[in-house]
């Protein structure tokens, strides 16, 4: 065998491939001057991506898409698209936007990922709150120039990429690593897979016997009869197989009836994610707040604006008095 | 999540290399970004991409191994971006006013003006 058949044979080829036509697309795209270059750079760099997506839906085994899949391959080519936006478009303002577009898409991934605290949670913390205070700074710090005609234009430092031609390749390669790594996820997911929505399940149940008050209320949903949880000689009111939880409630007359309860359907993702950061990372949860903490002081400290105080404000400041005797304002002038 | 649960695990495979796939491509652009960009503003915004592709990888991986604990950590991305962003931005609005530019150029030479 040749060494040529056996390179383009290599598993990886057809991703290499991909990311190098993604990455001549990107440089072809960042170039400043003629709009045609780029456009036909953001086809061969759409080219590449969706040669990406294939490569990535036949390491998935292929097979027949799941509902969510194509929706999947929309929001990643918009949150991609966005990006390469972000990187590339000469006025920041816009830049900013097309984040928040990225941002979107990514928050529409976690929807599809089951992560449906998050996604909401990135809108409001991301689009809502970072991404608008990047488009205050930028208003603030940044007047777009106008040319003679009054079009707004851009600044050199925002049209001119600086060592684009590196910093792509840079880009190529690393692209080409985590391509590997990915190329390996799938093995794991395969062993993982079978076993992962049974694992959830268990996980819930979990997760609804240390919420006894929630178990409750699931319980009465079944039960309508049922005043509390009955708990055994080891205090545990709920028993579970992986699949369904038995949960023992006190009904009406003092009998003890068993009700089973689909943890699935009894804890919602905001439940089981507020539980997790609560009991299993309490201080993780401290620090974060520390951190903060301390990001709003060092903000403070920073956007304080620096007043040279002479030597009578300063005894003022201290309480001390003025050197000078103290003149009322409107009297100062004629003094 | 029940409809998602009773899927095959192809499908899940699936969702999870795509995700996975985006997280790859986002962190690429991010990085490239954050190298080709010569506004400081739009470095720190390329840094913000970067930590998205993250948390869509915390996800994804979440979700393949049926934890939680990736959801968790990306609520901690979310409080370092925060931080980040304040401290980050009124550092850049200290140095626009000292040079009336964005231009991360404007600052090669280190030394006290």
């Amino acid at each position: 065998m040749n060494p040529s058949a056996n390179l383009v044979n290599a598993p990886m080829m057809p991703w290499y491939i991909a990311a190098a036509i993604g990455a001549a697309g990107l440089l072809l795209v960042m170039r400043p001057g003629r709009a045609t270059i780029r456009q036909a750079g953001a086809v061969i760099g759409l080219a590449g991506f969706g040669m990406l997506l294939a490569f990535a839906l036949k390491l998935a085994g292929g097979g027949t898409p799941a509902p969510s899949t194509p929706f999947l391959i929309a929001f990643a080519a918009v949150g991609i698209i966005g990006a390469v936006r972000v990187v590339t478009h000469p006025r920041p303002v816009f830049a900013a936007i097309y984040f928040i577009l990225t941002v979107l898409a990514a928050a529409a991934t976690f929807l599809v990922l089951d992560a449906e605290f998050l996604a909401f949670a990135l809108i409001i913390v991301y689009a809502g709150a970072i991404l608008i205070t990047y488009l205050f700074v930028l208003m603030l710090a940044h007047q777009s120039p106008e040319d003679e005609a009054g079009r707004i234009g851009a600044e050199d430092y925002d049209r001119v990429p600086r060592e684009p031609f590196v910093a792509v390749a840079l880009g190529f390669f690393l692209l080409a690593a985590l391509g590997s790594a990915i190329e390996r996820a799938p093995e794991m997911a395969l062993e993982n897979a079978s076993a992962a929505p049974a694992r959830v399940l268990s996980r819930q149940a979990a997760a609804l016997q240390a919420m006894p008050a929630t178990m409750l209320a699931q319980a009465k949903a079944k039960e309508p009869t049922a005043t509390s949880l009955a708990r055994d000689a080891a205090g545990s009111a709920s028993s579970s197989d992986g699949r369904t939880v038995q949960v023992r409630v006190n009904a009406e007359g003092g009998a003890i009836r068993a009700v089973s309860v689909d943890p699935a359907e009894a804890v919602s993702n905001v439940q089981v994610v507020g539980l997790d950061l609560v009991a299993k990372y309490p201080a993780s949860l401290e620090l974060a707040g520390v951190i903060l903490l301390m990001a709003m002081f060092g903000a403070v400290v920073l956007a304080r604006r620096q007043i040279e105080l002479g030597e009578d404000e300063r005894r003022k400041a201290a309480g001390l008095g003025g050197m000078v005797l103290d003149v009322p304002e409107h009297e100062r002038g004629d003094a | 999540m029940t409809l998602l649960l009773a899927q095959t695990t192809q499908a899940m495979t699936q969702g999870v290399t795509i995700a996975l796939a985006l997280s790859a491509a986002l962190f690429t652009v991010g990085l490239i970004g954050f190298l080709v960009r010569r506004n400081m503003i739009l470095m720190f915004l390329c840094t913000e991409l970067m930590l998205q592709a993250a948390s869509i990888a915390f996800i994804a991986f979440g979700r393949m191994r049926g934890d939680t604990g990736g959801q968790v950590f990306v609520i901690f991305i979310l409080t370092v971006a925060a931080a980040e962003a304040a401290l980050a931005l009124g550092l850049v609005v200290l140095l626009y006013r000292r040079r009336e530019t964005l231009s991360a150029e404007a600052w090669q030479e280190l030394h006290d003006s």
